[in-house]
């Protein structure tokens, strides 16, 4: 199999990763933003014992696997008592909200070592599961989630409500509870000014479009995180077969239709960008975040294209994250300014990718 | 004085809009009843999209729209119209006049919840009632021809069923 036919098992070439969370709330308990400290102390202990030690306990490893070793512990992290730094790399690695890394309420997010899974207690609901996978891995992604919702809820009083569901904080999450999500990689539809269009197809299908963060963030670069807005009326599974049946292979085939264009109409004008993009990255010394992001859109685009062949798709999705701000400072000792920071960065991708000088 | 009886237009109703209308220089009176006011298009009062509700409520001074506190937590409608967010489950309950409507905007105006049960979703009532609804909106669905959703219902209704009997026979 070639390098270029590699990228498109699990639609590689277009999505990042794809995601599925699920918002409960534990009865008898007041929704976070009612909740007295205690209270949320309360919830916070109530969903640690009810999740269990281990991968197996909360429901994510099958029972093929028994005792999960130490090294498949779920990793409990204390938000409150964590440093700001901290928080921010947790954000800048998708396993938590912006809302969930600030503020000094009582509350924890659990981790599986390989990230793939977290377990928010005490964000805007009691708790919310998550799961991420590489590239388009739905229905992966969706069993592993109603696993461990099986588990917890089998352990736990979910608040539910028999005309509306699951009830949450928010009433655009009863029902389902249910976000579906995936992060698409649209740069050539960006390029070729059709990204409306998508915009507006989506909006139709009551889907949201929002930007590399996620909510509140703006999807000004070239990567788009779409996800359903409809969890009412609405089946797990059926939202489940229209996202990983219709909505991602209709985006995926959009992108590509648009990447070939490019190729066959403005190739010059696109391998000019793409090399641009890849020299910028191997030889600067300061590097800002948005033109590292923006130089990193180009790239990729470039590998799955078969232009570049020398550099790897995951090398170019793990710098999407590497780059950022929290992860620079973490990673070093004495970034202090910003110039400081965007020399690192610089650092880093000429590291990555491989500094011709 | 009361304003006299005028009966609607269309039916023997009381009119309860009175439009002038002028059409190539002439001039008609119009008079329509709720129903047929309704029909023509003509909003009534009361009847505003709820995000004019909204709107109108937000208008109201502070003393009066803070209205009635849900029983458990406290939370008014007005920390709803604030923050978006609700208290606690009892707060569905207690603003559902009002919270109701804007959860159906919300979800393209589905009313009603379809998909997973939890595992301790209280007892055998609670999953009956659920089944009620279902084969009622499945009723719905089938002479509305909407056979895709049909199909989705009768998917829940079946996975329903065995669980609720086997609960009700553990019971006895």
């Amino acid at each position: 199999m070639s390098d270029l036919t590699a990228m498109m098992v699990g639609d590689r070439d277009v999505v990042m990763s794809c995601r599925v969370r699920l918002a409960r709330n534990v009865s008898g308990f007041p929704f976070v933003g009612r909740a007295t400290h205690p209270q949320r102390r309360e919830v916070l202990e109530t969903v640690r014992a009810a999740a269990g030690p281990d991968e197996a306990t909360v429901g994510l490893v099958g029972g093929g696997r028994v005792g999960a070793s130490a090294a498949e512990s779920l990793a409990w992290i204390d938000l409150a008592a964590l440093p700001k730094r901290d928080r921010q790399l947790l954000w800048e690695r998708h396993l938590i909200s912006r809302q969930f890394a600030e503020g000094d309420s009582p509350r924890a997010v659990a981790v599986t070592p390989d990230e793939r899974f977290s377990l928010m207690v005490n964000e805007e609901d009691h708790v919310r599961i998550q799961v991420l996978r590489t590239g388009n891995a739905l229905r992966e992604a969706f069993d592993a989630a109603v696993r461990v919702d099986a588990t917890l809820g089998s352990r736990l009083d979910f608040a539910f409500h028999r005309k509306w569901g699951y009830l949450t904080a928010c009433p655009t999450n009863v029902g389902c509870g249910i976000r579906i999500g995936v992060m698409v990689h649209l740069r050539a539809l960006r390029v070729t000014n059709e990204i409306e269009k998508v915009k507006r197809a989506a909006k139709e299908l009551h889907l949201a479009v929002r930007g590399f963060h996620g909510e509140g963030s703006e999807a000004t670069g070239d990567w788009f995180q779409i996800s359903n807005q409809r969890t009412l009326g609405v089946t797990e599974v059926g939202l489940l077969e229209e996202f990983a049946g219709r909505i991602v292979p209709a985006v995926v085939a959009y992108e590509r239709e648009a990447r070939r264009v490019l190729l066959e109409r403005q190739r010059t004008l696109l391998e000019d960008r793409v090399f641009r993009g890849i020299s910028l990255l191997r030889s600067a010394r300061l590097l800002g975040l948005d033109e590292a992001m923006k130089q990193l859109s180009s790239v990729r685009l470039g590998v799955c294209l078969g232009l570049i062949p020398d550099v790897a798709l995951d090398t170019l999705n793990r710098l999407t994250i590497q780059l950022q701000s929290a992860h620079l400072r973490s990673g070093e000792a004495g970034i202090e300014t910003d110039d400081d920071e965007r020399a690192a960065r610089a650092r880093v991708a000429r590291a990555a990718l491989g500094d011709p000088s | 004085m009361a304003a006299p009886f005028r009966p609607c237009d269309h039916c023997a109703k009381p009119a309860v809009v009175h439009n002038t209308v002028i059409v190539n220089g002439q001039m008609n009176e119009v008079h329509l009843c709720a129903d047929h006011a309704g029909a023509a298009g003509i909003q009534m009062p009361g009847q505003a999209p709820i995000h004019q509700l909204l709107g109108q409520l937000a208008q109201v001074p502070v003393t009066r729209q803070r209205g009635p506190a849900c029983p458990e937590c406290g939370h008014t409608f007005h920390d709803f119209k604030t923050s978006g967010l609700l208290g606690c489950a009892a707060c569905y309950e207690a603003f559902a006049a009002t919270v109701g409507p804007v959860i159906e905007r919300a979800h393209g105006g589905a009313s009603e919840h379809i998909g997973n049960v939890p595992a301790r979703a209280d007892d055998a009532n609670q999953r009956a009632a659920l089944l009620q609804q279902l084969l009622r909106e499945l009723e719905t669905a089938v002479s509305a021809e909407q056979y895709e959703r049909a199909a989705q219902l009768r998917d829940r209704i079946k996975d329903l069923r065995p669980t609720a009997s086997a609960r009700s026979d553990g019971a006895a």
